[in-house]
């Protein structure tokens, strides 16, 4: 183990997070499926927009973050996770069965199947987050940790707000204001578990992989700090405490996304980059989502600045994000196998080629595009949809043709 | 023949610079040594050269990048 580094010796075999990343394209793929009908673009408490968001949170999102956590933990915490393989199983598995139970018991407002995928998926996700919490708790504290273990403090939050939902749908639970509940389950899942953790890494892998400078290193510790205590403000009964914890993160999400383009601005190399232009485009949309939330307003812009956060945002990232890990972590393992003799093995531009990486950018650019107008013109719903599918479709064949030739080199899972 | 070999690897993109030095170490001769420079230190590095037999020794340089000597580990 490395004294501040990255410790790659201690992660799981590459079969574990390429499991979860393998599947997660199926379920943007039913996101955009979804997205085709126009019923979604209505309200943002419509049941198929609900759905639709947990395709998108639980489903796609979900899946690649929990799946990257394993690899990362070890890597930049320098402490494996215990039992990563099989935890890592059990949390795939509640995801993957339990996300489409889940979104389905949302469109159909069945309530039985709503208490079904939210139990099962509550109960696979147990060992992960234990096991994890273990793993932060002996991890060294920089940073990128605190994130992170503000980020997994947060998930459980999400999933027993999430639970005491579905009670309420059922009618065995009657909160005085359940609209205030279903408030501080989006805040905790949006910005505790997607923000918090997307931000955490972004200070390790954007300097590492786009060789950029490093994130202003007070910034980075007034953020880990900012964002927690507004967090839990932000989850507070209403009172201006509240209020100032909601303007706390909406600041410190921009302050994150404009730190991030700049250190973008000022990479050393000015190649042209698949993965740097999702970064861009993933800010800009951060901070565009921000200042919608922070202004309020009627429904419409309310389901923009959803449409900005997930779709924008952190879609966006998890695209950029596995286009350089993937790649670079199957090269890693098989150098590794080799041990460091690698002569003739693929290069990280043959498991992930430009003009693969660049289609699926642009259908993703396009899907983006017609989605944000779609609450305002319906009709773009269906093109919107059709475009997020096909996006999905090439991420998961760009994915199946890493996973192969890493396969076909003698690379193991 | 030049007793140590130089990589510079600084502000390349990962994994250019560990296949630059791992193409170095393909063709270092007996008694050479590699200066490898890089802008960050690179930990995954580390595992590969202790299993491939080499010892390194690493130092910050005053523009914040790294200079790591790499050679063979004289057996005891």
């Amino acid at each position: 183990m490395s004294r501040h580094g990255l410790a790659y010796e201690q992660a799981p075999p590459f079969g574990v997070p390429l499991l979860f990343m393998l599947v997660a394209p199926a379920f943007l793929f039913a996101a955009g499926v979804l997205a085709m009908l126009p019923h979604w673009t209505a309200d943002l408490l419509a049941p198929r927009t609900v759905a639709l968001t947990h395709l998108l949170t639980l489903g796609f999102l979900g899946l690649v973050m929990l799946g990257a956590l394993t690899q990362m933990l070890p890597v930049v915490g320098g402490v494996p996770v215990p039992g990563a393989v099989w935890v890592g199983r059990i949390a795939w598995a509640g995801l993957t069965l339990g996300t489409p139970l889940l979104a389905w018991g949302m469109d159909a407002m069945h309530t039985g199947a709503l208490r079904l995928a939210g139990g099962w998926i509550a109960l696979t996700l147990c060992p992960y987050l234990a096991a994890g919490a273990l793993a932060l708790a002996r991890a060294r504290s920089i940073d990128t940790v605190r994130g992170m273990r503000l980020a997994v403090a947060a998930l459980p939050v999400v999933v027993l707000l999430g639970l005491g939902l579905v009670a309420w749908l059922r009618g065995d639970w009657q909160p005085a204001d359940p609209l205030r509940w279903l408030e501080r389950h989006a805040i905790a899942g949006l910005a505790g578990w997607i923000g918090m953790l997307v931000m955490a890494t972004a200070w390790q892998v954007v300097p590492m992989l786009q060789v950029t400078p490093p994130y202003p290193p007070r910034l980075t510790r007034a953020l880990a700090w900012g964002l927690g205590v507004s967090l839990a403000w932000a989850l507070l009964a209403p009172s201006p405490w509240q209020r100032i914890g909601h303007a706390g993160i909406g600041v410190g999400l921009v302050a994150f996304a404009l730190v991030t383009l700049d250190v973008l601005r000022r990479r050393r190399r000015k190649t042209p980059d698949v993965t740097l232009d999702y970064w861009r485009v993933a800010m800009i949309c951060l901070i565009a989502a921000c200042l919608l939330f922070l202004t309020g307003g009627p429904h419409t812009p309310r389901l923009l600045a959803g449409v900005l956060f997930l779709l924008g945002f952190a879609v966006s990232v998890t695209h950029g994000m596995l286009g350089k890990i993937v790649p670079f972590l199957a090269w890693f393992h098989l150098q590794s196998r080799r041990n460091g003799r690698g002569a003739g093995l693929p290069t990280m531009k043959d498991f992930l080629p430009d003009g693969a990486a660049r289609r699926q950018f642009r259908l993703h650019v396009a899907s983006l595009a017609c989605l944000s107008g779609a609450p305002f013109l319906p009709a773009l719903a269906m093109p919107g949809g059709a475009l997020l599918a096909a996006s999905a479709f090439v991420l998961a064949l760009n994915l199946v043709r890493a996973a192969r030739l890493y396969r076909s080199h003698g690379g193991g899972f | 023949m030049k007793q140590e070999v130089l990589v510079d690897a600084r502000w390349l993109e990962p994994p250019e610079p560990m296949e630059k030095v791992l193409a170095a170490l393909d063709l270092l001769r007996p008694g050479q040594h590699i200066r490898f420079l890089l802008h960050r230190e690179p930990f995954p590095l580390y595992g590969m050269l202790e299993n491939m037999g080499y010892a390194h020794r690493t130092h910050m340089l005053a523009d914040g990048c790294y200079e790591i000597l790499i050679e063979p580990r004289v057996r005891a």
